[in-house]
């Protein structure tokens, strides 16, 4: 039931509200007040002034009509609505001074100027009629307008500063017609009347109307909808709530193929076959229990399963990116000279694999260790063979005293060897140091038992240190799996085991670090000249860039040879390193190290050296090792001794089995 | 002479003249020929035809024999980029250069690392066998220098003209037993065996090989460059009293150690140059008061003898191992090392370091380049590809390629003025002869 009335439908309103209008009108009428004498007949006087203004609307004969002004006054609210008999709008009248007319009325006509009276007429006029002086003159509209007396006394109150209406009383006591007595608020919070809460007599008239529409039946109510008995066998069931669950990237497993007439057990007419085509063959059969097995349904649903089994469950969202966008930005190789490109200089003389290099701090000598049982010194500038030693076995390593004032090359793996390179004096206490050596190593002998033993050289003039186990020299440290390199710099040394690369601190006598190469076996090591990067070399051709500082897990892993690594080797000034292995290569890196310790180092592969030949698959690249300060790289091939045949070919192979290669570091640069 | 001509090829067609200063008339090509010129894409943009310029031309006319070669002058002289069809393009051409003859080798025992040849009469070598040797008339081995304990690395004829006669000569070698020592001969004397003699003097002092030596033009003064990354500066005769008293110190550590050598005198380095750090591997004095010299550590530079200051300094980013002075004015430096460019500078031209001239003919290491004492325009270089090349500033390509040597070449020199003396590797000195130098 609703509160309110609806106003509508309800024919009685416009009675209800007709009736309040007037009583409305009287109160503001009275408001604004009249004359003294037109109060009391308000009532009258409003409903004629509502028809004196619609009369005016016609604009038919206004001004002429003296009641019509009048009236006018007599309502100052509707005062605003009498329009202009002339309508040209607030334009100057001076352009229409020469015209014939004023200008135009409502309906578009021309208003005629009126004759003019000159000013004798007008005197004559003035003096003859005694209202002349009630007389405007409206120039607007071009006419005389004469005042009547109740608009002179109104002018003549304004005049003199009064209201314009004699009747009003601007010291009028006030008074409150608004009834307060009763009213907290200017609502009224009396309680709801009770009309309010009830039908109406029309609302009453429309629920019996409804009500006998209802009982004889005219109005039907909706049945509730009967889902439908049967549904789409075959239907898309893609927006079923079993397949949603999966979330957006869930892809429906793929339909089977639907089965059509052929299949059916009772075709339709069309499929039945004709006459001939059921000689050909029994398709027919009388029921569902005489249908054959079907031979390929074992198979149908082995491919249904593997479609399901094999179809895409997931849709995976394939980005269109660019592979060349995914490579680490590189610098140019141009940028990054230099580094060693071309090989120039062959140092010839080996006549077996050489397993290592060493070069003379200064740069001027190169030291070469073969399997052939010889010692050699090199002089780096022209490739001369400068000396030879035999010392009868293969030679695993050699290495120079790095202290300039001690040329002593330890070489073979027991060997000390004076090179002869010094001067007189130097000679002579080179001599002296072996010989104290030789001294100090018997004492030692005496005290770790049979560690090591020292013995002199009867041919070479050098010592032969014998070891049971491990071999060591002034700076390095090598036993079958195990080697090792010094950091002079912060007395560091690292120890490469077959995994690991374990680093000490040799002031203090324990372990600083344990390096994780995750290879399979370490080969070889070298440690950058600021001490914080070190490269290991795998013999499953990887090579692990650590850096120190950083974790104990390589920086980088480079998987770049086919076969073991044999060697790497760090550049001392110029951001290089390089690894040789026994494919007969040699790779080149740039590694730049920054001092800033944000900045990771920046690893480049910049050259492939080839140039070392291969015999019976054994050719190897043994060692690498760089000049001090020049940028020579030197690196040195193994050449199987049975692999002469091979180099018989070439013209100056009767010589050598075995050749070095010094490459320039820039190459090229035309 | 001129003889005008026109080549045409297609729509590009060139005018050209051919100009020569060549004085036999046989030589000149024939007044109204029509010597259609190879017009190659070369020929079209003048640009291009600088590095093509040196393509010989077989003459128009049969009976001459030598073959002609294009100037590369015209290219750099009056060609502009764009050439105007009116113009006549003026081609000068010279006699190609053809070695006449190969002397027989002179054998030595071991690598011959030094050659100094500026003295006409004779040539002087040092040897990897210790030993430096003089080579009269470039033939026959009339003296043995011998004494170093080691490689001799440098050898230098120091011509001292009017002190003691023509015929007597003032050399000096350096050497990896970190020694120099000067010695006295006279070329009169005439031997049928080589003479060994001694050294006068003997100038330790460098703490590693010498590797080079330079004579001051006054003949008074020697420098050597060192692998102690040092210059060092001696005096020829320098103070006898000085040298007097060292040598009798050493007369008797010698007495000590057995080794009597006759009365041999020591020198001390009258200034040493530092600033080099690696191997002075190359010095020149082209100037009483300049000495230039070239380094491993990638730098050439130019000392002031007088303060024993450096004026300059020209990083160059090889390792270097050779440096001469010669060319325009005795101002152009020509140096070689590591890489198969050989590089001219003119350190005249300020603030570039860029090389004015580049040679890349060679296949390797240059190891010594040499400029011709007469001309300008012409030296000579050696690599370690085992080739001597001869060079024309104003061409791109050598005027000459010596191969006579089947190893590493290592020294060169010219001798007088018209061949050169190689040695290598292969212990032999080449003496080419028949080298015009226009």
């Amino acid at each position: 039931m609703k509160k309110e009335i609806p106003a509508e439908p309800l024919s009685d309103e416009s009675e209800r509200s007709d009736s309040t209008d007037p009583s409305e009108d009287v109160e503001l009428s009275s408001y604004y007040g009249e004359d003294g004498e037109e109060n009391g007949e308000s009532g009258g006087e409003s409903d004629s002034s509502e028809d004196e203004v619609s009369s005016l609307d016609d604009g038919e004969d206004r001004g002429t009509n003296g009641d019509v002004i009048k009236s006018v006054e007599e309502s100052d609210s509707s005062e605003d609505e009498v329009a202009p008999r002339n309508t040209i709008g607030e334009v100057p009248l001076e352009w229409y001074r020469d015209e014939e007319h004023v200008g135009y009325d409502v309906s578009g006509k021309k208003i005629k100027k009126q004759a003019r009276k000159d000013k004798i007429e007008s005197f004559l006029a003035g003096a003859d009629n005694v209202k002349n002086w009630r007389k405007v003159y409206d120039e607007y509209n071009d006419e005389e307008v004469e005042l009547t007396k109740e608009e002179i006394k109104v002018i003549s109150r304004l005049l003199r500063g009064k209201t314009p209406h004699a009747g009003v009383d601007p010291y009028a006591p006030y008074v409150d017609w608004f009834v307060w007595e009763d009213k907290a608020h200017p609502l009224s919070s009396a309680p709801e009347p009770k009309r309010r809460f009830i039908r109406s007599k029309w609302e009453d008239k429309k629920v019996v109307r409804l009500v006998r529409a209802i009982r004889k039946g005219w109005i039907k109510f909706d049945k509730p909808k009967e889902e439908s008995q049967f549904h789409l066998l075959w239907t898309d069931d893609s927006n079923a709530a079993d397949n949603k669950r999966h979330g957006v990237n869930y892809i429906a497993a793929p339909k089977p193929k639907l089965p059509g007439h052929e299949e059916s057990y009772n075709p339709s007419i069309e499929y039945i076959p004709t006459e001939e085509e059921k000689n050909a063959y029994q398709l027919m059969f009388e029921s569902l229990r005489s249908v054959p097995a079907y031979d390929m349904a074992v198979k149908e649903v082995f491919d249904r399963c593997l479609d399901l089994y094999l179809c895409p469950r997931s849709r995976k969202k394939r980005l269109n990116i660019d592979p060349e966008s995914l490579k680490p930005k590189l610098p140019s190789r141009k940028d990054l000279r230099p580094y060693p490109t071309t090989c120039y200089l062959e140092y010839r003389g080996h006549t077996g694999p050489v397993k290592s290099l060493s070069v003379e701090i200064s740069g001027q000598w190169l030291a070469s260790g073969s399997t052939d049982g010889t010692v050699r010194v090199w002089e780096v500038e022209t490739g001369r063979c400068l000396k030879v030693w035999d010392v009868g076995e293969s030679v695993q390593h050699v290495a120079w005293n790095p202290s300039q004032e001690r040329p002593i090359l330890a070489g073979h793996d027991v060997l000390l060897l004076n090179t002869g390179l010094g001067d007189a004096e130097v000679q002579m206490r080179i001599k002296e140091l072996l010989h104290v050596e030789e001294s100090k190593s018997s004492e030692d002998t005496g005290d770790h038992g049979s560690a090591v033993r020292w013995f002199r050289h009867d041919k070479y003039d050098g010592i032969v240190l014998k070891h049971f186990k491990s071999v060591s020299t002034v700076e390095w440290h090598s036993k079958g799996d195990y080697f090792a390199t010094v950091s002079r710099s912060v007395l560091i040394f690292f120890v490469a085991t077959k995994k690991f690369v374990r680093v000490y601190d040799l002031e203090s006598q324990r372990m600083i670090k344990k390096l994780e190469t995750g290879c399979r076996e370490v080969s070889s090591i070298s440690l950058h000249s600021t001490g914080d990067h070190v490269i290991v070399g795998s013999r499953e051709g990887k090579m692990c860039w650590f850096d120190l500082d950083y974790s104990s897990k390589p920086y980088k892993t480079l998987k770049i040879h086919q076969k073991d690594i044999t060697s790497v080797s760090f550049h001392r000034t110029y951001p290089l390193f390089a690894s040789c292995s026994d494919d007969c290569t040699a790779y080149m890196f740039h590694g730049m190290v920054y001092s800033d310790l944000n900045q990771d180092p920046l690893i480049v592969p910049l050259e492939i050296l080839h140039g070392h030949t291969r015999s019976d698959g054994r050719g190897q690249i043994d060692h690498v090792s760089y000049l001090r300060v020049q940028e020579y790289y030197v690196a040195n091939s193994i050449l199987d001794s049975l692999g002469c045949s091979l180099l018989v070919q070439t013209p100056l192979s009767s010589f050598t089995a075995t050749e070095m290669q010094q490459n320039d570091a820039e190459g090229f640069t035309l | 002479m001129d003889v005008e001509g026109s080549a045409s090829d297609g729509s590009r067609q060139v005018g050209v003249r051919f100009v020569t200063k060549l004085r036999a008339p046989s030589l000149r090509v024939p007044r109204p020929p029509s010597p259609s010129l190879p017009t190659s894409p070369a020929w079209a943009s003048p640009r291009s035809s600088t590095s093509s310029s040196k393509t010989p031309i077989p003459n128009t006319r049969t009976n001459l024999s030598t073959f002609l070669w294009m100037e590369s002058l015209f290219a750099c002289r009056s060609i502009s980029s764009c050439w105007p069809r009116e113009k006549v393009l003026e081609i000068e051409y010279v006699k190609a250069i053809v070695p006449k003859k190969q002397e027989d080798p002179c054998i030595h025992d071991d690598w011959v690392s030094a050659v100094d040849s500026s003295n006409g009469s004779f040539i002087l070598t040092g040897s990897y066998d210790g030993f430096a040797r003089v080579w009269t008339g470039g033939a026959v081995c009339t003296h043995i220098l011998a004494g170093h304990n080691d490689a001799v690395t440098s050898a230098r004829v120091i011509n001292r003209k009017g002190h003691e006669g023509e015929n007597n000569f003032y050399l000096a070698t350096g050497s990896k037993d970190r020694s120099l020592r000067l010695w006295k001969f006279d070329a009169a004397e005439h031997v049928d065996h080589p003479l060994r003699i001694g050294a006068y003097k003997i100038l330790p002092g460098h703490t590693s090989s010498v590797q080079s030596i330079a004579s001051d033009p006054s003949s008074e003064m020697i420098c050597s460059g060192s692998w102690d990354c040092s210059i060092k500066l001696w005096e020829v005769n320098g103070s006898e009293a000085a040298g007097d008293t060292v040598s009798i110190k050493k007369r008797k550590l010698n007495s000590t150690s057995s080794e009597s050598e006759e009365s041999q005198l020591e020198g001390a380095a009258t200034s040493t140059l530092l600033g080099h750090t690696q191997c002075v591997s190359s010095v020149a004095w082209p100037h009483p008061q300049i000495i230039f010299s070239a380094s491993w550590d990638h730098s050439i530079r130019q000392w002031d003898v007088q303060t024993g200051k450096e004026i300059r300094n020209m990083v160059c980013g090889k390792a270097l191992n050779c440096l001469d002075i010669g060319g325009e004015s005795s101002a152009l430096i020509a140096a070689g090392g590591s890489d198969p460019i050989l590089r001219i500078w003119d350190p005249r031209q300020p603030g570039t370091l860029a090389p004015v001239f580049q040679f890349s003919s060679h296949s390797s290491w240059i190891s010594a380049c040499k400029w011709h004492p007469r001309s300008w325009f012409h030296l000579l270089s050696t690599s370690f590809d085992g080739k001597v090349m001869l060079w024309d500033l104003r061409t791109a390509w050598p005027l000459v390629k010596i191969d006579s040597h089947n190893d590493k070449v290592l020294c060169a020199d010219w001798w007088k003025d018209d061949s050169v003396a190689s040695g290598g590797a292969d212990s032999k000195l080449y003496i080419t002869s028949g080298i015009e130098i226009h």
